[in-house]
């Protein structure tokens, strides 16, 4: 179940992929600093970490590491 | 596609700002160097009407960080966060009906205030009824089924952990690659980790598929003697567990490797959409090793057959146990929309993560970010969080069986036998964290970017957890608390700024070299503050300063190193004997320096400070025995920090000749670190305030004059400073006032080559000794606890290096080092002796 949801996952992101065309020229917007997908990243930084030492959710992102034992 | 619209296409397409960014790569074409302080403070837990002067949890954090492109395609970049923490923890929890619990106590203040308080106790008794629910004895209803549970709390010091890491990465036309790594490092426990993650662009870079892994390796190393602690049984881990210097330390490693992939894609002019997945695989000591989980114990032999009559539990806390291994599994969706009438972009996310351990998990993120005008950006967010508990969660347990129980062998000897590890469940914990509970939080961010690349960032956020806020309810609400974060950040774009200056120095004909003259006279001592002038109206610099001193070795009384015997009797005053004296003592600063000149002649300073320290006692031969009811620290370092005094210094230029130059400083210090550090409480006995060197400020407003004065000629280079702090009020808030002190400098140094040079410096310094005293409770249990034992008359020689960067990207950069050695010390009283002191900075003018 979890493989074919994740098969899905990627066909549908792949289906999307070929419904849009944005020319370069178009991407004036795309290109602003608050689309950009983390535009705040000294404070998402600070703010995962607070939730990570009160929460038991797992993260997406593996480009981490450290954060210390936070064993208050 | 015509060939010439394909060709403007992949010409646009290497653009800057055209591609849409992964977040792991949020800005990577810019160089740039990031400073941020963050303040996280908890509020106080309910304790059922406990009255308790318990701080909550605070956490003060510094983090910096740096990145540089070494060449076109190849960046480098670098992190470092240092976060001291303390305050109140629960340990356990408990029945509010038993013995355990916390248990109100008052005191007197040396000041005639009376306090009150909460001692943590974490074993007693508790009698329930048949159905095993805590009774509690009410004066007017007699006893009456109380089913609440109640957190007990306990204190730590200030520890400080220390992290730093790197990254590299290459970037293709349509690809990048990291990798990484880091260390994170605090008294208990010690990480390292590696990383390498990616993004390979494709379909005209509409899509991006992004990909990582890493592995984490951490090692703990826990005290098992904090406060309540050494009430709790460890049984299970006791082939963990090392004794040293009378202290338990439990050990354990973990592993963790985790990985993660996922898709970017742009769904329009105006919005894109980005799914990833991440699975991480943990194994080895997962446990908190601070967290224990009351263990009701019943005894079957002492169960009355009588129905009416109650059972008798004797409560006692066990090591908490996880399981060893753990997978989780977590799935997260991003979508980002423009919103074209305001020019703001709307940010959802969801997550959904889950485990082994039975905890499935739900967030959900919204951001607005609404730019202003003038380069101002306001963003508000809200999130909600939910949980369910691990399956081994339980606030308490019962185990049918006596906790200790005595019996008489074959021979006739009686012997005590402890409780059946083998009878208790598997795994359980009951921290908080693993229970069911929901939270909402909401902040808001507010950025100023400037026009010369640099950028001011604050943010404010509040947080309540409640059990209540879980989907379908939990049953956790005695673990309730809520906290908020305040945070301040400096971003300085440095690719921005070598643009801008360029841009400048073409515009002003003639100007060309004044880069490079500027810092003709910059080549001052690292271990110089205030020396720096800027040159024109309308010029910024802003550095980092570091320091590390170390002081270790022999005790001096003046400048001879004297017997332990003659500091238990002489350095603690005519009254009190020695019992401890400071093995070493360890002070790190980190100062921001940010300068600008509203006129040619007058410049602006300010300087926020973080400091932290650490300092380790041993106890004196011959020290008189431990007075009835007091307590030792035996073998474990103290530690303090967090934010320090701001300096805020004016310098003013007198002469201004090209190889002349003479200003004076005229500024004032801000008390804006803390005086009241303290030890935690400790075998219900308070460890009061921490010693004066560990404090982190002055507490008072102090002034700052100096004078300085540079000359250059040919490749040497010379100048002088004389330094002064003169206290302006009487006492700080902690009762006492730093003695003032009178610094001179002088220097010589010689220009290798354009961008290295070397000096030589001479510093005298004289500062006074402590006035006043503490107004509260203080150990006073050697020489550092006394204000004679203060300030003295220092002799130092420094050798520095200073290097700047004279052309090529980084060109404008300064960096500087400087080891100042001791050559004579004459303390006041009885102090240890100094090793020496490192400086370092890094500086940008523009």
């Amino acid at each position: 179940m979890r493989r074919s949801t994740f098969i899905l996952f990627l066909f549908i992101s792949f289906l999307l992929a070929g419904c849009v065309n944005v020319a370069p020229w178009e991407r004036g917007i795309l290109a602003k600093p608050h689309m950009a997908l983390d535009p705040q990243p000294l404070q998402s930084g600070i703010r995962q970490h607070n939730y990570g030492s009160r929460e038991s959710a797992a993260s997406t992102n593996s480009a981490g590491g450290g954060g210390g034992c936070g064993c208050f | 596609m015509s060939k010439t619209l394909k060709t403007l296409t992949s010409a646009a397409l290497l653009l800057p700002g055209l591609v849409v960014h992964t977040s792991q790569a949020a800005d990577p074409s810019r160089a740039n160097i990031n400073f941020q302080h963050t303040r996280y403070q908890e509020g106080k837990r309910d304790l059922l009407g406990i009255r308790s002067d318990l701080n909550p949890i605070m956490v003060d954090t510094l983090h910096g960080t740096g990145g540089f492109l070494l060449t076109d395609r190849l960046r480098f970049s670098f992190g470092y966060t240092q976060d001291t923490w303390s305050g109140a923890t629960p340990i356990a929890m408990t029945p509010f009906a038993s013995t355990a619990g916390n248990k109100e106590f008052t005191r007197t203040l040396p000041t005639g205030e009376v306090v009150s308080g909460a001692s943590p106790y974490i074993t007693g008794i508790v009698d329930l009824d048949r159905n095993l629910d805590p009774l509690r004895q009410d004066p007017v209803a007699g006893r009456v089924v109380d089913p609440r549970t109640v957190l007990v709390l306990s204190t730590a010091s200030p520890e400080t952990r220390k992290q730093g890491d790197f990254r590299m990465g290459y970037e293709w036309d349509n690809a990048v690659v990291n990798f990484g790594g880091g260390l994170s490092h605090e008294n208990d426990y010690k990480s390292s980790y590696g990383n390498i993650n990616g993004r390979f662009d494709f379909n005209q870079k509409l899509t991006s598929l992004k990909w990582g892994g890493a592995y984490t390796t951490s090692a703990t190393s826990a005290i098992l003697d904090h406060d309540t602690l050494s009430y709790v049984t460890p049984l299970a881990y006791n082939g963990q567990i090392d004794f040293q210097d009378r202290l338990r330390i439990l050990r354990g490693n973990r592993q963790d490797w985790a990985a993660n992939v996922g898709l970017t894609q742009v769904l329009g002019k105006s919005s894109l959409i980005d799914a990833n997945i991440g699975y991480t695989h943990s194994s080895g000591f997962m446990e908190n090793p601070y967290k224990a989980t009351t263990v009701i114990f019943i005894d079957p032999d002492t169960i009355s057959p009588n129905p009416a009559d109650s059972i008798r539990g004797n409560v006692r806390a066990v090591l908490e146990q996880r399981p060893d291994y753990r997978n989780q599994l977590a799935i997260s969706n991003r979508f980002v929309q423009h919103i074209s009438p305001l020019d703001a972009a709307l940010h959802l996310n969801y997550k959904f993560s889950f485990d082994d351990w039975g905890i499935n998990a739900h967030t959900f993120e919204s951001d607005w970010i609404q730019p202003l005008f003038e380069g101002w950006t306001l963003t508000p967010r809200i999130r909600y969080y939910s949980q369910s508990a691990a399956d081994f969660y339980q606030p308490y347990l019962f185990s049918n069986q006596a906790f200790l129980r005595t019996i008489t062998n074959n021979a006739g000897e009686t012997q005590a036998i402890t409780y059946d590890p083998r009878k208790l469940p598997q795994d359980f914990a009951s921290d908080h964290r693993l229970a069911s509970f929901g939270s909402l939080s909401g902040g808001i961010s507010l950025n100023k970017r400037f026009a010369r690349g640099f950028e001011l960032e604050a943010g404010f956020e509040y947080y309540t957890r409640a059990s209540a806020f879980a989907f379908g309810g939990g049953n956790s609400s005695f673990a309730d608390f809520d906290y908020y974060v305040a945070n301040a950040a400096l971003k300085i774009g440095l690719e921005t700024l070598n643009v801008n200056q360029i841009g400048r120095n073409r515009s002003a004909p003639g100007a060309a070299h004044d880069h490079a003259a500027q810092h003709d006279h910059a080549f001052i001592p690292a271990g110089i503050m205030f020396g720096h002038t800027l040159d024109k109206a309308g010029d910024i610099m802003v550095g980092y300063r570091f320091m590390y001193a170390r002081q270790t070795g022999d005790i001096l009384r003046g400048s001879h190193a004297v017997s332990d015997l003659e500091i238990v009797n002489q350095a603690c005053g005519d009254l009190v004997l020695c019992r401890f004296a400071p093995d070493y003592m360890n002070m790190r600063m980190h100062m921001l320096d940010i300068m600008y000149a509203p006129t040619r002649w007058l410049n602006l300073m300010l300087m926020p400070q973080f400091m932290d320290m650490e300092m380790n006692l041993r106890p004196l031969e011959g020290r008189p025995p431990l007075a009835p009811g007091g307590h030792d620290h035996p073998g474990t370092p103290h530690a303090t920090g967090g934010v320090a005094d701001t300096i805020m210094m004016p310098l003013i230029k007198l002469l201004d000749q090209p190889n002349h130059r003479l200003h004076i400083g005229l500024g004032f210090s801000a008390p804006t670190g803390s005086v009241d550090q303290e030890v935690r409480r400790m075998a219900k006995i308070d460890g009061g305030i921490i010693h004066f060197d560990m404090q982190l400020g002055s507490g008072t407003w102090d002034f700052m004059p100096n004078l300085t004065y540079t000359g250059s000629h040919s490749q040497w280079y010379w100048g002088g400073q004389l330094y002064g702090v003169k206290r302006l009020e009487n006492k700080n808030e902690s009762g006492y006032r730093l003695g003032d002190l009178f610094q001179a400098s002088t220097w010589g140094g010689y220009r290798l080559t354009n961008w290295l040079a070397a000096s030589v410096r001479g510093v005298y310094t004289t500062r006074g000794a402590i006035h006043g005293n503490f107004n509260t409770f203080n150990a006073r249990i050697g020489p550092m606890d006394f204000p004679h034992n203060q300030g003295g008359q220092f002799w130092d020689l420094g050798i520095g290096i200073n290097a700047r960067v004279p052309s090529g990207r980084l060109v404008g950069n300064h960096f500087a080092f400087e080891w100042l050695q001791p050559l004579r010390d004459d303390f006041n009283g009885y102090q240890l002796e100094r090793q020496g002191a490192l400086s370092a900075t890094w500086h940008y003018s523009f």
